[in-house]
């Protein structure tokens, strides 16, 4: 069965028939191919407990699909807490990951019932004294990428050599810590990071004076913006695999993925508004940029596959969003047809940090979602 | 498969109950409140992710939580009980028949009628009892502006993280000392205490801002796993601690109470804590 944007690409009236009915902008949610993403993250990384992180794309939609699926969910904040419950996830398939807490975000997961919680550092450590045996705690450690798109080793994780000091700390306050994670960052390019850094937890976990039960390999698993083919996610993990076998048979293993799930589930749907030529070059307005869903373009580094329903000869074109904000280019010079006042242009691979990060500037709305719940075949939309 | 429910309480470890039969459900997206049926405890009342209360063992947390400090009292009138929306307090105060007054506080409304439908043996007709006075209402803004006054204030609260963590303030505290008689006592429901070290210690420190005596007494209650639970017993008269064996017997003999767990010897032993307890509360022995 044809993949709903492989059909959305191919044929214009699909999306003309989509903006009639919703308007435009759009972004199009498609729970199948999440539920797709999901399954061949699971066939990559067999026996791994796959967490997926809500902050990539916060939506009850997405939630709902993987919870069904039994995915586990990595959270961050209180109001992810909140979307969960109204999913209703089951708490002890949570796990809170942002190393820095307030107090009032602990007590919030603690009372929604998730327990594992990270920690990177000695203050942070300090805070959890009072919680006691209600917690479980992960320690995040730092391995630097610099081949990562973003490298998520700067802001948090602490030095492996840390680690044996933040043990001892963590048994004098009376706190449990029940294993190591790591984040080697996002869209990582190969995963001989991921491999290091297991190997590094490998020896970390044989030294502990403790025992350690849970690795938490984190996310990075990539995915194709170039050609928004799928990119072979089992070669990328098979020397995860190869290296995961080495780990002692009682750790347990956890991964965060975010954008491996739900990058290639959306794509949004934006309208030319105007044109103009700027010197030589041909400017095309729509009616949503990088204060929108293209907000990834500045936060995540991302390029996002663009298609047009027209053909001809092609030249450089800027492709600029609704703001009064010089920096809201969506493409600066990208090879394009030319473009009429009206035509549509599809946004692909649009699924992770895009409507998570979109603002409302310029007091423009933020654009509604369709969702395409299974099965994909009945087109059952909804606007959410 | 079997339907079973696991408390979310510890991380590590925890109790888990089959459920034979779920009678009531609730989810606000706030709150989750369950009541089902287990075999071995009866009827069981959960909110998020932690046990509440059980038909089958409640009796103990009832009965330490009330009689003791009423009976060490010994001329106690007037009880405020701040919670215990499933009236176990309310019944076993309303047991007494030398108390004239009992005011309970509760914020919910839907608790008490959720109870006395799914619950009616915790409150067992105690809300029609002529001498309660139900008030909806959070407890710590009812104390901080009550003008009346107590002889034995019982907060049957909920986990200190969740709804009940206002209950554990100094504030609450020094407003339910305001709100008590001279010679009162106020007791609280303290967690299990080698599970939850730190609430104790935190709980003594508190409270010894405003009360000159503070201790702990004990009762192992099945459901609230991990050991003893603790109750926090704080007033102003250390000798409301070390009333004499014949006289409590003398009180409770005259009560014409029949009890299940609490009887005089278990009232004088309950007051004798573990050394880590003592350590944790800073002190070197029991008196």
């Amino acid at each position: 069965m044809a993949n709903l944007f492989s059909e959305l690409v191919s044929n214009e009236s699909i999306a003309r028939a989509m903006v009639e009915q919703h308007g435009s902008p759009l972004m199009l949610l498609d729970c199948d191919k999440l539920a797709s993403q999901y399954r061949q993250l699971v066939a990559a990384l067999p026996g791994v407990r796959l967490y997926y992180a809500v902050k990539a794309f916060p939506h009850a939609a997405i939630v709902n699909t993987l919870n069904q699926l039994g995915a586990g969910f990595d959270i961050a904040s209180t109001g992810e807490i909140n979307l969960l419950r109204s999913e209703y996830v089951n708490p002890r398939s949570t796990i809170h990951t942002h190393p820095i807490k307030k107090d009032r975000d602990i007590r919030d997961a603690l009372r929604f019932g998730c327990s594992t919680f990270v920690v990177d550092n000695h203050a942070e450590l300090k805070k959890f004294r009072k919680y006691g045996s209600r917690v479980g705690l992960l320690l995040r450690v730092s391995f630097r990428s610099p081949d990562c798109a973003v490298d998520l080793s700067k802001k948090f994780g602490c030095q492996p050599d840390e680690v044996p000091d933040l043990l001892a700390e963590a048994r004098s306050l009376g706190l449990h810590v029940k294993g190591l994670s790591f984040h080697v960052g996002s869209q990582s390019a190969s995963s001989s990071a991921h491999v290091a850094a297991i190997d590094a937890c490998r020896e970390l976990i044989e030294n502990a004076e403790v025992p350690l039960r849970i690795l938490d390999i984190g996310g990075g698993f990539p995915v194709d913006y170039d050609n928004a083919g799928d990119l072979d996610i089992d070669s990328f993990c098979a020397p995860i695999r190869v290296a995961l076998s080495r780990l002692p048979k009682d750790v347990e293993v956890f991964a965060e993925p975010g954008r491996y799930l739900i990058a290639p589930a959306c794509a949004c749907i934006v309208s030319v508004v105007g044109k103009a030529m700027r010197g030589d070059q041909p400017w095309y307005y729509l009616d949503d940029g990088v204060y929108g869903m293209f907000s990834g373009r500045i936060y995540d580094h991302a390029r996002y596959p663009i298609h047009v329903y027209r053909n001809g000869p092609t030249r450089a074109s800027a492709l600029v969003g609704p703001t009064c904000d010089s920096i809201d280019v969506i493409e600066e010079a990208l090879e394009l047809p030319e473009l009429e006042v009206g035509d549509l242009v599809i946004g692909l691979m649009m699924g992770a940090y895009t409507a998570a990060t979109a603002t409302t500037f310029n007091s423009l709305p933020v654009p509604r979602i369709v969702v395409f719940a299974e099965p994909a075949r009945a087109r059952v939309a909804y606007i959410s | 498969m079997t339907k079973t429910w696991n408390e979310t309480l510890y991380d590590a470890w925890g109790q888990r109950h089959d459920i034979d039969k779920v009678y009531f459900e609730f989810d606000t997206g706030h709150q989750q409140l369950m009541i089902f049926h287990n075999a071995l405890f009866g009827r069981v009342m959960v909110l998020d992710g932690v046990v509440q209360t059980t038909e089958k063992d409640e009796f103990i947390y009832h009965e330490m939580l009330t009689h003791v400090p009423i009976l060490a009292h010994g001329k106690a009138k007037r009880v405020l009980i701040i919670g215990g929306g499933d009236g176990g307090i309310l019944r076993e105060v309303c047991r007494h028949q030398s108390i004239e007054h009992v005011t309970q506080v509760e914020i919910d409304k839907a608790v008490i009628d959720m109870a006395i439908e799914y619950l009616p043996n915790h409150s067992a007709g105690a809300y029609d009892d002529p001498r309660a006075n139900i008030v909806i209402d959070d407890g710590c803004r009812f104390v901080a502006q009550c003008q009346e006054k107590f002889d034995v204030i019982i907060s049957d609260s909920t986990d200190p993280i969740g709804p009940g963590e206002v209950l554990f303030t100094s504030q609450f505290y020094s407003d339910c000392k305001r709100c008590l008689n001279d010679g009162g006592i106020m007791v609280t429901q303290n967690g299990v205490v080698f599970m939850q070290l730190d609430e104790v210690k935190t709980t003594a420190q508190r409270m010894a801002l405003t009360f000159s005596d503070v201790h702990f007494y004990s009762a192992a209650v099945p459901t609230y796993v991990g050991g003893i639970m603790t109750f926090a017993w704080s007033s102003d008269n250390k000798a409301l601690r070390h009333v004499d064996a014949d006289t409590i017997r003398e009180r409770f003999k005259v009560s014409g109470i029949k009890t299940r767990y609490y009887n005089p010897d278990i009232h004088q032993a309950s007051f004798c804590l573990p050394q880590y307890v003592l350590e944790a509360i800073g002190k070197t022995d029991n008196n």
